[in-house]
Parts: structure tokens; sequence; C-alpha cells
């Protein structure tokens, strides 16, 4: 399984909404539910599912789904 | 556009996510949010410049925001605060400069982008600010940013203030808001610890502010009796805390309202209102509500039981 297809269950189950499409282009532009809290409520999702602990200046930024995915990667590389 | 108005087109097209949360801002009283949004980015916009203020302030409040929502989501995960000493703190945010202009500009934004800080904002106006006595001698512990006691001396042309705060990176941002906002000439900023001021002249203040310090400190006591001594007969306090509600740098943790009144009470102050707010939203499956709450204090002269 590839990041973005288990970034894409986190965000299935963050959202319950199981017909979510999610792409690296995904965004809050798209999803009407992700504000503020949601958005954290998501990294802490993101941080169980895949054994991580994010510093909260790394994700506050994050524009869509693929910066999170290459986070992701970056941190589970020892980035 | 006013810069209200700015601010809220930059938040669309840069943060979407924090679009919801300003409108339940705004919607606390669109009218007076206006003009309290305005007279803070008016400052802003005197330290920054008109097409600085946006990435600067508005940014930092995102990843100040950001940073709060994190910590509360620890803290239900933990049960405590993330750390319990000013070491701590000193280390990870206090003696770090970048650290500490990024978190104040944060935090100035949110006393009108954060709802229940609005709420608060005008608690502290119609409540503090409209019943201060003529030329009043004003004391701010731990300033910050600067916005409230700016604010006193906007609003009071007869009043001087001296503040006091162990950030240098407060009195530098402090004292440039003061510069933005023509009050210069009516205020000192020193550096200094707020728990060190057992040595200022006792009653000598008409007003004390003191607002987002208490939740800080390992001994709030001390603080509390320092509000005191410096309040004269007949002088009024403006004290603000979190209730909680987590942040990197909050050690002490309150639990209810009543701890903040009761410790009041325990210095011989007395505690003539309060507000307790809360955000409009929480985590989803929140055990703790997250409040800010402010007092309005005055000087217990006489003995009562």
């Amino acid at each position: 399984m590839t990041t973005l297809e288990k970034l894409a269950d986190v965000l299935c189950d963050v959202f319950e909404d199981d017909e979510l499409v999610v792409t690296r282009t995904t965004s809050a532009r798209e999803i009407a539910a992700w504000d503020s809290v949601m958005h954290v409520t998501l990294m802490i999702s993101v941080e169980r599912a895949f054994g991580l602990r994010f510093k909260s200046g790394n994700v506050a930024g994050l524009k869509n789904v693929g910066e999170l995915a290459d986070l992701v990667d970056r941190l589970k590389a020892g980035g | 556009m006013t810069r209200a108005e700015v601010l809220l087109a930059y938040v669309a097209e840069n943060h979407p996510r924090s679009v919801r949360g300003i409108e339940e801002a705004r919607a606390v009283d669109p009218a007076a949010w206006d003009a309290v949004a305005e007279q803070f980015l008016g400052w802003a916009e005197g330290v920054w410049g008109p097409t600085g203020w946006q990435a600067r302030c508005i940014d930092a409040f995102m990843r100040f925001s950001n940073d709060v929502i994190m910590s509360q989501a620890r803290y239900e995960a933990d049960g405590h605060y993330e750390n319990s000493s000013f070491a701590e703190c000193n280390e990870h945010v206090y003696s770090q400069r970048d650290v500490m202009d990024d978190y104040l500009w944060g935090v100035f934004i949110t006393n009108f982008c954060w709802s229940h800080h609005m709420e608060l904002s005008l608690f502290f106006r119609d409540r503090f600010l409209a019943r201060l006595p003529g030329a009043p001698a004003i004391v701010e512990i731990a300033p910050g940013h600067g916005g409230w006691g700016v604010w006193a001396l906007s609003n009071r042309p007869d009043a001087r203030l001296q503040g006091f705060d162990i950030s240098p990176s407060s009195i530098a941002i402090a004292s440039s808001i003061a510069k933005a906002a023509g009050v210069s000439d009516r205020v000192t900023y020193t550096q200094r610890d707020a728990l060190d001021l057992a040595t200022m002249p006792a009653a000598s203040a008409d007003a004390v502010i003191c607002s987002f310090l208490i939740e800080h400190l390992e001994d709030p006591g001390l603080l509390v009796a320092n509000i005191a001594n410096l309040m004269k007969p007949g002088a009024r306090g403006y004290l603000a805390g979190a209730i909680t509600a987590a942040q990197v740098d909050h050690i002490y943790l309150f639990k209810r309202e009543s701890e903040l009144v009761a410790l009041c009470e325990a210095h011989g102050l007395r505690v003539t209102e309060t507000l307790s707010v809360s955000p409009k939203r929480t985590l989803p499956k929140a055990k703790y509500l997250p409040r800010s709450m402010g007092l309005i204090l005055e000087r217990r002269d006489l003995r009562e039981f």
C-alpha cells in the first residue's frame, strides 16, 4: 500500500466519508469539514497510522494531501 | 478595502481551513469585530507597512493556532500539559527569539480572530477600560505583544503605563506597537521578571493588567500577590488565564474557574466580575473544554469574612 493510499484511508475515516476521492491535490477547498480543528485531528490520526510524531510547525502550512504524503515519506526515511 | 477585509481575503486565499473560525469570531459582534480588527491591524500595518503585515501577522496566527490545537490534542491524549517547568519553556520558547517573535504576533491576532478571545476583548473594553479612574497609572505585567496596554492608552489619553516582561521579544514588539499607535510618550517597557515585582512600590498603580501569564507560572500565587501589592486602594485589575487549555508553554493546569477566583481571594483581592469563554468548536470526542477567563479585580481593604 502506498503512502497516498494509506492516507486516503485515514482521510475517509477522519471525515467519515467512504466515498471520498483522495489525490495528491486534495485539499481543504474540496472537503468542507476540513477546518483548523479537523486538520489537527487528521494529523494526529496520520501520526497513529504511520507511527510518527509531527512537529507542529511542519504541519501548519501543508497545502494538500500531496505535501502531507511527502512529509510522511521524509519522516519515515528518517528526515 | 478596509484592513479587516484584506485579512478576510488573505485568509480565504491562503488559509482556507481557518475561514470558519474567523467567521465565528466576527459573528460574536460584527460591528465590534470590524472596529477591533481595524485597530489591531492598523497597529500591525504601522509596524510592518501596508503590504508587509499580512504575511507576517496572519501567517504567524495560523502557525500559532495550529500549535495550540496540537497541544490540546496531546493534552487530551496524555491528561497533562506537555511541559511542567519554566526551565523547559524557557529552553523551547522564551529564549528562542525567532520562535517568540512569531508566537507573539500570532497571539496578537487571536484577540479578535478567535471567537472566545473576541468575547474576552469586549469584556476587557467594556468592563475594565471603560471604568478606569481618572489619569490612571497603569502597570502591565507581562505585556507580551503589548496590545492590551496599548489599547488602554489609545482609549485613555490621560493614562500612562509601565510594562514589565521577561522576554526581549516582548519588549521589542510591544514598543513597536506602542509607536505605531502613537502612544510611545506615555509608556515605558522594561525587561524584568514579573515575579520580581515585589520590590516595586506598594500601592502605586491605579490599574493593573495581566493577561495570560498566570498559566505560564510554576507558582501563580506569587503573581497574584504581586498584583495585589501594586494596586492602590480603589484600583482595578484585569487578569486573564487559561483553564484546561493547552499550549506549549502552559505549565500550571487550572481545571475550574473557581480556582482562579479563590487564588485572587486568598491574596487580598475581590473578584467583582468574571467571564469564562470557550471556542465554538472542540476536538472530536474531547474530554476537556478549553476556556479563557477574564477577571475584574479590586483590592480588598476592609477585613471581610
